[in-house]
């Protein structure tokens, strides 16, 4: 009697690891260990095979910092984030505050708007690629119509870079917009009413009461929008590759071309630390600087 | 003019505006699909036609003749079931034990969960890359699937879902003598399937639209899935536009349907686990 009450308050205190195990031991051989691994194997020169590894210390990390593709992908990736993040959340913020009412037409456009979530980067690639095309394209076609020159969009490294951030605007601006709208739907309309004995206009509205109101979800739709900045590659992939002149090349972009085309899995795995590094000090730094406002 | 009339006139610049935009967001996706029933010198034709002056199916014969798109197909069918089914199970027995048990380790074991959400999956490619290989999992189906059943912030949802239901529906089935197990799957559990669904369709469509681990982790056609393998093909000869065209299409349109049919699951998983999150 005494031991199966005793095994039965044991297997009742095994039951919750019972139903944590098959998450917590694929999250320990897919994430943590791989993670861990990452920074034994940026200490290696090592390929794919995995034979002929040699020992080098922090040499893969000297590299890194003299490397000037290394360099090149970060400009890239940071001039990626300062146009691709405040491009998309003016686009999201202004028609959020346009749609925000459950109206019939408004749920179409917020319908209509959010659909790229659905398209692959590869069809979005191959999609725009045939409308940008300097000599078929449709857009080429449109702005010979309005007596505008050739435009080589694709392939010209100084307006390329903003040719695939548009796109990505294009697939994920509905996105942010829903997020959006779900914030500014539950600013509490007591406020509004207030407003409205104050008598500011509709834009002071916005500005006064929507913005503050939406300031948390602000902030957080911010930061995943700058780290995911830095993990920019499916649409780089899918459209130039890099080019023209690496002008297109993000640190993603670049850690693929080190790790899975020249083969060199402990090179490109010293840069995949250096991109952890910069997404933890941003996020930290981002973190706190949100933590502080909400104080205030 | 009567002040309604007059409201009317005042939304009216509103209106084109959202009208233009969603023009822009319509329009190439339309024109891809029109395209990709146009014989191969029309798509590369100037200038360029909206509509199709011929309907033609060649473009879909030369990408069948140059790729296994069936086969694609079939893989991203696979992948996008295999990762996502058995996935939502065993996050919501996590999200379940972190909501509804009390045990040694808990709030540590969850920190954990929530801090593995912040590693970009880019940062841990490479060697994930070289664990699966080492496991003798590359280019198969389950170096395909493993690495991507456990998701943190499924766990994440999972648990604020269980966390909101009432102890009296816990306390009842106790009562009922159903064993623990038995409480999740026939008590628990279906109070939030709106969540389990909204899981599944998000992971069903960022399974099917996966570029990179599918490029990384198959080698042979055999294994490809839809959008590496398009990716491929464009990637080594760009002017295959029609095949292309038609390859897309069999991408977007089994996402578009359920897009159509779920709308609401991809609306409610977005913001809740963008507030959230």
């Amino acid at each position: 009697m005494e031991m199966s009450i005793g095994k039965k308050a044991w297997k009742h205190r095994l039951t919750p690891y019972l139903f944590i195990a098959p998450v917590m031991l694929l999250l320990l051989a897919f994430n943590i260990g791989p993670l861990l691994g990452c920074f034994g194997i940026s200490l290696f020169d090592i390929t794919t095979t995995m034979n002929n590894t040699t020992f080098l210390g922090l040499g893969n990390f000297k590299e890194v910092f003299t490397d000037w593709r290394f360099w090149n992908s970060l400009k890239v990736t940071v001039k990626w984030t300062l146009v691709e993040v405040p491009a998309q959340l003016i686009i999201a913020i202004a028609l959020a505050g346009l749609l925000t009412k459950n109206t019939k037409s408004n749920k179409i456009f917020r319908a209509i708007y959010f659909m790229p979530i659905i398209c692959s980067a590869t069809a979005t690639g191959i999609m725009w690629k045939l409308i940008l095309h300097s000599n078929v394209g449709y857009v080429t076609y449109l702005c010979r119509l309005m007596g505008l020159g050739k435009i080589n969009f694709m392939n010209d490294s100084s307006i390329t870079i903003y040719v695939i951030v548009f796109m990505s605007v294009w697939k994920t601006f509905g996105i942010s917009t829903t997020i959006l709208i779900g914030a500014m739907q539950n600013v509490p309309t007591s406020l509004y009413e207030a407003a409205d004995i104050d008598n500011c206009g509709k834009f002071g509205q916005f500005f006064h009461i929507t913005i503050p109101g939406i300031k948390p979800t602000l902030w957080f739709l911010i930061m995943t929008r700058v780290i995911g900045s830095f993990q920019v590659f499916d649409i780089v992939y899918t459209t130039t590759g890099g080019g023209p002149n690496y002008t297109t090349e993000t640190l993603v972009s670049y850690i693929y071309t080190r790790g899975f085309e020249i083969n060199r899995m402990g090179y490109a795995s010293a840069l995949s630390i250096v991109l952890l590094a910069i997404v933890m000090v941003i996020t930290i730094i981002m973190y706190t600087a949100m933590l502080r406002r909400e104080t205030d | 003019m009567s002040i309604r009339i007059k409201r009317r006139l005042a939304h009216f610049p509103i209106f084109l505006l959202l009208l233009i935009i969603a023009l822009i967001v319509l329009l190439p996706v339309v024109w891809m699909m029109i395209s990709s029933f146009k014989p191969a010198k029309e798509i590369i034709s100037y200038p360029p036609t909206f509509f199709a002056k011929t309907f033609s199916l060649e473009n879909y014969q030369r990408l069948a003749k140059r790729l296994k798109v069936f086969v694609y197909i079939k893989n991203s069918c696979i992948y996008a079931t295999l990762t996502t089914i058995p996935s939502v199970f065993i996050c919501s027995l996590a999200g379940y034990a972190f909501a509804r048990f009390q045990f040694k380790g808990r709030n540590v074991l969850f920190l954990m969960v929530l801090a593995t959400m912040m590693i970009p999956f880019q940062v841990i490619m490479i060697p994930l890359f070289l664990v699966v290989k080492t496991m003798g999992m590359y280019d198969s189906y389950a170096g395909l699937v493993l690495p991507k059943l456990a998701v943190a912030i499924s766990i994440f949802m999972m648990r604020s879902a269980f966390v909101a239901l009432p102890k009296e529906l816990e306390e009842a089935g106790r009562i009922d003598g159903v064993g623990e197990f038995g409480l999740y799957w026939k008590i628990m559990m279906p109070q939030v399937m709106p969540t389990m669904i909204t899981m599944l369709i998000l992971g069903v469509n960022a399974a099917w639209n996966d570029l990179m681990w599918p490029l990384l982790v198959t080698s042979s056609t055999k294994m490809r899935t839809l959008a590496n393998g398009l990716a491929l093909f464009i990637g080594s000869d760009t002017s295959e536009y029609g095949p292309a065209f038609a390859g897309a299409l069999y991408s977007i349109l089994p996402m578009l349907v359920l897009y159509i049919i779920g709308q609401k699951y991809f609306v409610e998983g977005t913001v809740t686990s963008g507030l959230k999150g």
